[in-house]
């Protein structure tokens, strides 16, 4: 059941950019900070609204 | 495969077949939806399990040893390594949209039986192969979309047709699926209240995530989500009162006003201050409510309403015209097959798949879901007395212009209702009439209503869930006709930048303003032909955007087809080219009966012309002769729409056929472009 629940979780945060943006952090040995969450929002905002939604 | 396993699967078939077959012959009594739930998980697992494990093992010959461009363009971004069910939910949320809710909820008109056999059928054997196979495709070239694939693998004719196709079906999708929030929020205040709150609501969000508590999105989602419920209580308010109710009771022309106005603005604002934080916000509203509706039905079980077939068959539905063939194929894209999906198959989750063979539940599963939550959008509607039903979805200019009129005429077909059932219905859920909401939204809405009231709460509860769903399906239509608009904008300024330079620059202004107006007054005026038409705007629009769709799979399919032929699986290319020929038959004959049918309520010409006839006999009333105009010139419009739509696949299909000849006949170079074997280096623990 918290395997579960912990597979959820970590699904809401994939969709919620929240995974990537750790992702982002490790790979580029960064701190989180209001400057860097903006920076890797914005570039990542760029990429997913230039493709088409589903209908 | 273990004897165990083997009767295992032997039951779940047997069981498939035994519920199809209960479906199909049922005639009289009410058939329980747990039938049809029973009929269509089986048939996936079926799919699933053999259809699709043979695709991947025999076709395309998966490869888990083979590193794919998740690991080796491996960025922290968008190329990364994730775990299949992570992909799996991503892509599915990616994939589902309005769709498969109001798709099989029009052609319920013909009653449940057809709808249902093509939404299983069609995804098992079409949908999901074609959502598969495009991800295998992509994922084989660094996850590449369909656009660059048909341009590589076709040639340039195919490439800029695929973008001029995709451009043309997005103005019809953000059209129509702007006309369903119309037409759902029509004089309803209650509605147009809670809709108009998630607005402000947005923006909130957006600053909250960007300046006090940055990157966290669950957060803020929930507090955006337990504002959107309080804006729900709040639209009730409104509609109670006589200082506010007025204010929010607007018209369909109004309402089409206000979101073109919004259009514009949302492609103009910060894409972090309005469309991401409802993005993610409506992606876990729709999340939450498919698995609601899905808990909702199994506990409720509601018997189907809606008899197997109904007389509309013959093409005299209220809800859009046309025969069975092909306008049931037409109306029900999302959900069985839809070419929209292999622009997210070829998009971001290609760049996702830690190993090959995640593409099979990747790419077949999540299709097989969708088509199932078209299901649950079938039986949500088919729960529904048929004369409510009708009298919801019709429009006045089918059923008559008077409540009186339109039950006389819903009940005269053998579906009996009275304007005091409808409304007490209306009441029940707070709004002032439920006659003439043609769109398909308000009739699920209040399906779904019906079964979440069912499962405790009552008709005491009902207007909250009616609201809720309407809340549900507009949040995210929303989100698409921000996010639509804002890509076509891009499409639209990938195309001119080769007629002018600074036009395809999008950091510059002109260009923006220009190319995002062009837009949304290419969007805008076909709702607004659809808000001042007297058949609603769904019998015109909905099968122009079924059409779109369906030849968008066409050219997919030809694209998965030519990749095929190329990898020397010509022996398997059935698996492509049967859905292709299903598809090209129905669409193209769907695409004849619309612009030269001689009845003026399917035939776009023949529309013109009676139209036309009409104002030389002077039957037209004087303050009614330019709004008539505008119908002649809109019919003929609709018609040359659906020629090019048709002309721009044929192009596609014959420099396909082309190829696919030169290549089978060893005069053509059978050169594929898929990136070359490097061996993974993920461990198992990684993913």
């Amino acid at each position: 059941m918290k395997r579960f629940l912990n597979g959820i979780l970590t699904l809401l945060k994939e969709i919620g950019d929240e995974n990537a943006y750790q992702r982002h952090l490790h790979a580029h040995n960064l701190e989180h900070s209001p400057e860097e969450w903006r920076r890797f929002a914005d570039e990542r905002m760029r990429g997913k609204y230039a493709r088409a939604k589903c209908c | 495969m273990k004897i165990v396993w083997k009767l295992v699967w032997m039951a779940v078939a047997f069981l498939a077949a035994l519920s199809l077959a209960k479906i199909a012959t049922e005639r009289g009594e009410p058939v329980n939806s747990i039938w049809l739930v029973l009929a269509a998980a089986g048939t996936y697992a079926i799919g699933f399990r053999f259809y699709a494990r043979f695709i991947a093992a025999k076709v395309m010959a998966l490869d888990d040893q083979r590193a794919t461009p998740a690991e080796r363009l491996r960025n922290g971004h968008d190329f990364e390594p994730t775990n299949k069910w992570i992909v799996f939910g991503h892509h599915f949320a990616a994939i589902a949209g309005p769709g498969p809710l109001v798709g099989p909820t029009l052609a319920a008109q013909f009653g449940y039986l057809p709808g249902t056999l093509w939404i299983i059928l069609g995804a098992v054997l079409g949908g999901a192969v074609q959502d598969f196979v495009i991800l295998f495709c992509s994922m084989r070239r660094d996850g590449k979309s369909l656009g660059q694939m048909a341009r590589e693998e076709i040639g340039k004719v195919g490439g800029v047709t695929a973008l001029l196709t995709v451009l043309l079906i997005m103005i019809i999708l953000l059209a129509v699926i702007a006309l369903v929030v119309v037409n759902a929020l029509k004089d309803s205040p209650w509605g147009t209240f809670t809709i108009a709150a998630t607005m402000p609501i947005a923006v909130f969000m957006g600053l909250y995530l960007r300046y006090w508590r940055p990157g966290k999105v669950l957060e803020c989602s929930v507090i955006g989500f337990l504002l959107v419920l309080a804006s729900i209580f709040g639209g009730q308010w409104v509609a109670h009162s006589a200082t506010f109710a007025p204010m929010f009771t607007l018209t369909g022309v109004t309402l089409a006003i206000a979101i073109i106005i919004y259009g514009v603005l949302a492609s103009a604002l910060p894409v972090w201050l309005l469309l991401a934080p409802r993005d993610y916000l409506s992606t876990f509203v729709k999340l939450g409510v498919v698995i609601l509706l899905a808990v909702g039905i199994l506990f409720v079980r509601p018997d189907l309403q809606l008899p197997p077939i109904t007389k509309f068959v013959d093409g005299t539905g209220p809800i859009f015209a046309g025969k069975i063939f092909p306008f049931c194929f037409i109306t029900i894209a999302c959900g069985a097959i839809s070419g929209f999906h292999a622009l997210i198959s070829s998009g971001t989750t290609p760049k996702m798949i830690a190993r090959e063979w995640h593409a099979w539940p990747i790419g077949y599963g999540s299709m097989a879901l969708e088509s199932f939550v078209a299901i649950m959008a079938l039986i949500a509607a088919c729960a529904l007395e048929p004369g409510v039903f009708f009298a919801v979805n019709s429009p006045a200019g089918a059923v008559g212009a008077t409540p009186d009129a339109a039950v006389a005429t819903i009940s005269s077909w053998g579906y009996p209702v009275n304007t005091a059932q409808m409304e007490s219905l209306a009441a029940d859920v707070g709004e002032r009439s439920l006659f003439y909401r043609t769109g398909g939204a308000p009739s699920l809405a209040l399906g779904m209503a019906h079964i979440f009231a069912s499962t405790g709460g009552g008709r005491a509860i009902l207007g909250f869930w009616y609201h809720f769903a309407i809340m549900f399906e507009a949040l995210f239509i929303l989100t698409i006709i921000d996010a639509g608009t804002r890509v076509g904008r891009f499409m639209l300024q990938d195309l001119l930048g080769h007629v002018y330079e600074p036009l395809g620059r999008t950091s510059w202004m002109p260009s923006v303003i220009l190319t995002s107006a062009a837009i949304v007054l290419a969007w805008g005026y076909f709702l607004y032909q659809g808000v001042i038409d007297p058949l609603g705007g769904i019998n015109s629009l909905w099968p122009l955007f079924g059409i779109a769709n369906q030849l968008l799979a066409s050219i997919a399919l030809c694209v998965a087809t030519t990749i095929l032929i190329k990898m020397h699986r010509a022996r398997y290319m059935w698996i492509t080219v049967g859905p292709l020929i299903w598809l090209l038959i129905v669409t193209f004959t769907a695409s004849y009966q619309k612009i030269f049918s001689d009845q003026p309520r399917i035939g776009f010409l023949a529309q013109a012309e009676q139209l036309e006839a009409a104002l030389a006999s002077g039957k037209v009333a004087a303050a009614q002769v330019a709004a008539t105009n505008t119908q002649i010139f809109n019919a003929r419009l609709d018609a040359v729409l659906c020629a090019i739509f048709v002309v721009l696949v044929t192009l596609i299909l014959v420099d396909s056929v082309r190829i696919w000849a030169g290549v089978l006949r060893g005069v053509r170079d059978a050169r594929l472009n898929e990136t070359p074997f490097v061996p993974t280096q993920l461990r198992a623990e990684e993913i």
